[in-house]
């Protein structure tokens, strides 16, 4: 067996950024002990179910797991190791910067992490501010060296097309990050939903109408699909310049630096997912657990497993997760994979596909530059 | 069982749009033992449930209900119901021809709107008796004074003549009821003479084919007699007769001055016209009653399906509505931009938007209906006159002497503090003013002579929104008149759309061009290239907008492998797609194409 992926998701942050959909609650939350509790006994119950896999690379998101308290880490850390035959090649750990202390990070250390992965975001104080966002610029190298400092590589998070976000902006986030010479860069266009996600319930306050509010006000203010395509290129050609590989639609890796976890999604392979909000693929099977953490809490603790996805179409999922890839979708292996059935016509639905979009060199389908920006007019035409 | 003649009524009640008629009709059957109180939400119920199983109105239009006079004696009241707007007053007058008299309702905290004064002009000019009824004086904070001072001022009543009710509460209903059988004469005619029915109403039944509900003005009608149309020239045998009280109960005869219903066993509404006479196949009335005209449609638009697999799915459901509604008519008709489909004809807009939902919800079709046009008719060099609905239609002007447009008279009533708005939108609207005078101290009413194809196109949601909702709007067709009129044509991507073309006057051309190509520029989606929008007439460009390319769409990571709620939108994506017309390379929204409907927000 080749082995599985393991996310773990830790939904608690100190605020709530408006922007974000991922599962999050409030980190001083009452349930945090429960939610923990029942994390430990989804890890044990998971494990045993598949027989104790072999786990090649582990993901703690959230959330905020940099928030987790060393005796916190160190009990998810046994449970892992005794549910899992934990030989992971990368441990990758969410963080925000201002969150890590040394105590925390020796935790995460003896849990075997090998990769920070830091919300950064911007290194503009207008950016942060524009965001909701409560660290400060100059949180973040001091958490780039305290994880260098253990061993760590590290990847940034970035996030362009703010409200007010200028090119020249764009320009000095790009540049600090590479200054920072990080291995990993993620690169996201501020996305606003403007419709709740499930998480929205674990938090007191204004909830919804509140966020809905900062998201069409930020939107309205923001840059446009234009100017968003434009700080994408901005960033195509200012990391390419600097030795990253733009080796995803959002993220650019120094070589040997690409994050295997996450390749796993890319390539539709395996993974479990534990915690709320958690999606799983297993055996061909998607799953989930629920987004809201008192379902996820209840669904637990009354012994239910993850609530099936029906979604699953293998054939059509890989090719349009291939072709996130610079890679791209290779069509002679994904017709071994699928049969010729499946490979004809998904090479058709490409071949109409617009040829700004597309290339096709030795049998292989990428998407171009301008495809990158438009891939969704891609996927859509590989639908049924 | 008839009643001897001098002891039938047949009365309706007209009103402005919500003054309560409906409510006020409710009580009378109530009141009148026809239905009881509990009976009331029972039938209300079936009859909804019904209506929605066969796509049918079935509700009695005309009810007959029992009433003891002051003098001690037994009336029977036919009821007899009126469509409330003004796209129907072809209906509404044949209703009153089937009547005596009317309650002539006026909202207690509304006063006198447009259509209470075309509808009481109406009922006049049939030589009806019409009772004033102030309605809704249960309302707090209303001043009756001013109400009554309108009746006097508009309709010359006299306070002593004006009633007092609340179809609500049930006050003074009995009143009305008395005064219906003190003050409207009974039904005279000859029972003598061959049998002449007014056809007031119809529905279709899909048991018993078309059903005519008929007020007999001479003569009698047996069961089991062949019937004959004067108008139509339908003969056929008539399967049953009788009245609604309220739910259909068969008799053997309607007699003279009687209200009721015919079965005709007909099996479209279009051979029993609405004014058309009912006689005796045997013994046939020498002269129709007089007032039969075929409702004339005024407003024409194209109905296209969005696929054009579902061409015969749209004929089909346009088929089944014409059984029923005998004012739409249709033809097929091609466009190059939108392939197969239909241009039909409406009375109005609001029978055009009736018509079209139904189509899309009933019949489940996906619709794309162009901008309503008027008819047109244009005399050309050579001396013939054509008559066109479609402006795509419209020929070359070098060919042309002259167009004329329909033109209609129009009455609004409004608040003075509204009056200068109000003048103002008429007159960007090519109105002249003809008449202005008070309904009373703080009311106005304006004439206005308009081109129909200016009031088609949002006048009256403008006249809505300037007087904050207080204007109330009728008007009648009066005759065609000369105009100076172009054709404006869209072009996307270079192509003439036919379906976006549009006539307007020359003089408003290059305003409308510059305010469509740019309401066509937020409807019509970026697509992978750019697009030009232009406006023009014959080679002359008089406005140019440019939808860009699209440049990016959602990037979204995938959230921790979730590619669920990325299909999910790919797949909303795609959906909305397959809702546009593909033209020629250019993918339009099915809204793009009533853009010229939407263009107030544009406007000065």
């Amino acid at each position: 067996m080749r082995g599985i992926g393991l996310y773990v998701h830790i939904p608690f942050c100190a605020a709530r950024c408006p922007y974000c959909d991922f599962a999050t609650a409030p980190a001083t939350t009452v349930l945090r002990g429960r939610y923990l509790a029942a994390l430990l006994t989804e890890i044990s119950r998971e494990g045993a179910a598949l027989g104790r896999p072999r786990v090649r690379t582990v993901f703690f998101g959230g959330g905020t797991p940099s928030l987790l308290e060393p005796d916190e880490i160190a009990s998810l850390g046994a449970a892992l190791r005794s549910a899992f035959e934990l030989r992971p090649r990368e441990v990758t750990v969410e963080a925000n910067p201002a969150t890590l202390d040394r105590a925390r990070l020796e935790s995460w250390r003896e849990l075997g992490m090998t990769r920070l992965s830091l919300g950064a975001q911007s290194f503009r104080e207008r950016g942060l501010r524009a965001l909701g966002r409560t660290h400060q610029p100059e949180d973040v190298e001091p958490a780039v060296d305290a994880a260098r400092g253990i061993g760590c590589d590290v990847s940034l998070d970035l996030i362009f097309g703010w409200p007010g976000q200028t090119a020249r902006d764009w320009a000095d986030d790009l540049d600090a990050a590479v200054a920072l010479g990080v291995a990993h860069l993620s690169a996201y266009p501020l996305e606003l939903q403007l419709e709740p996600d499930e998480g929205v319930a674990n938090w007191p306050g204004g909830g919804w109408p509140t966020l809905e509010r900062w998201r069409r006000a930020a939107e309205a203010a923001g840059p446009g699909d234009d100017g968003v395509a434009s700080l994408y290129e901005q960033a195509e050609a200012r990391l390419a310049r600097s030795g990253y590989r733009h080796y995803e639609i959002a993220n650019w890796a120094r070589a040997g630096k690409r994050c295997l976890h996450n390749l796993t999604y890319w390539r539709n392979g395996e993974w479990l997912g534990v915690g709320t909000g958690a999606h799983s693929h297993l055996a061909g099977r998607r799953s989930r657990n629920p987004a809201a953490l008192l379902d996820y809490l209840d669904r637990i603790e009354h012994g239910l497993g993850r609530i099936p996805d029906p979604a699953a179409e293998p054939a059509l999922d890989t090719a349009m997760l291939a072709l996130r890839l610079d890679g791209g979708l290779d069509l002679s292996r994904y017709g071994h994979r699928f049969g010729a059935a499946a490979r004809d016509r998904a090479a058709a639905a490409l071949r109409l596909a617009d040829g700004s979009l597309v290339d096709t060199i030795g049998g292989r389908v990428r998407l171009t530059p301008r495809g990158r920006l438009l891939a969704n007019e891609v996927f859509a035409s590989l639908l049924p | 069982m008839a009643q001897t003649r001098s002891r039938i009524r047949n009365f309706c009640v007209i009103a402005h749009v919500d003054h309560g008629k409906t409510t006020l009709s409710d009580r009378l059957l109530e009141l009148t033992g026809t239905v009881s109180e509990r009976e009331m939400r029972d039938q209300m119920l079936d009859s909804m449930d019904l209506e929605r199983e066969k796509g049918i109105t079935i509700k009695a239009r005309a009810v007959q209900m029992r009433w003891r006079g002051r003098d001690g004696l037994e009336y029977e009241m036919n009821l007899i119901d009126t469509p409330g707007h003004v796209d129907f007053n072809y209906e509404v007058s044949r209703s009153l021809a089937a009547c005596e008299g009317a309650l002539l309702l006026v909202d207690a905290s509304q006063g006198i709107e447009a259509q209470t004064l075309a509808n009481a002009y109406l009922a006049v000019e049939q030589g009806l008796e019409v009772i004033p009824v102030i309605n809704k004086i249960d309302l707090p904070a209303i001043d009756l004074d001013v109400v009554r001072g309108d009746l006097r001022a508009t309709l010359g009543f006299r306070d002593d003549e004006i009633l007092l009710a609340s179809g609500k509460s049930g006050q003074g209903v009995a009143d009305l009821l008395h005064a219906v059988v003190e003050r409207v004469p009974p039904p005279v005619g000859d029972p003598a003479a061959p049998l002449r029915a007014l056809i007031f109403d119809s529905h279709y039944d899909a048991y018993k084919g078309v059903v005519a509900h008929v007020r007999v003005v001479d003569g009698r009608l047996d069961e089991r007699e062949r019937i004959l149309l004067l108008a139509t020239d339908k003969q056929s045998e008539l399967l049953e007769l009788g009245v609604f009280a309220p739910d259909a109960r068969a008799t053997t005869a309607l007699e003279c001055g009687e209200v009721g219903y015919v079965a005709t066993g007909l099996k479209a509404v279009a051979d029993c016209r609405v004014g058309d006479t009912l006689t005796l196949a045997s013994r046939p009335a020498r002269a129709a009653l007089a007032g039969y005209r075929p409702a004339k449609p005024m407003v024409f638009a194209g109905f296209y399906p969005s696929n054009a697999e579902d061409y015969t799915t749209l004929r089909e459901a346009l088929e089944k509505l014409r059984l029923n509604d005998a004012a739409l008519v249709y033809e097929p008709e091609t466009s190059q931009a939108l392939g197969f489909g239909f241009r039909a004809g409406f009375l109005g807009l609001l029978h055009l938007e009736i018509v079209q939902e139904r189509l899309e919800r009933e019949y489940d079709v996906d619709l794309i209906a162009t901008s309503p046009s008027v008819e047109y008719q244009i005399r050309t060099h050579r001396g013939d006159v054509v008559t066109i609905d479609n402006p795509a239609l419209l020929p070359d002007l070098s060919l042309v002497d002259e167009i004329r447009e329909p033109w209609v008279r129009a009455t609004i009533i409004v608040p003075t503090t509204h009056v200068g708005p109000i003048m103002d939108l008429s007159q960007g609207k090519r109105g002249t003013l003809t008449d202005m005078s008070y309904v009373d101290p703080l009311r106005a009413m304006l004439r206005y002579d308009m081109p129909l194809s200016e009031v088609i196109v949002d006048f009256y949601d403008e006249l809505k929104s300037r007087s904050r909702g207080y204007a109330s709007l009728d008007y009648e067709f009066a005759e065609y008149r000369a105009a100076d009129l172009v054709r404006l044509d869209v072009l996307v991507a270079g192509m003439i759309v036919d379906a976006l073309s549009i006539i307007t006057h020359r003089e408003k051309a290059a305003h409308v061009g510059r305010a469509l190509t740019s309401k066509l520029r937020e409807l019509i989606p970026k697509q992978m290239f750019d697009v030009a929008i232009q406006a023009a007439i014959g080679n002359k460009v008089l406005a140019r907008e440019t939808v860009k390319a699209k440049r990016k769409d959602v990037i979204a990571k995938c959230y921790g492998g979730d590619i669920t709620r990325k299909k999910k939108l790919l797949e909303k994506q795609k959906e909305g797609k397959k809702r546009m017309k593909m033209v020629g390379q250019v993918m339009i929204p099915q809204d793009a194409f009533l853009a010229v409907l939407r263009l107030k927000d544009d406007s000065p």
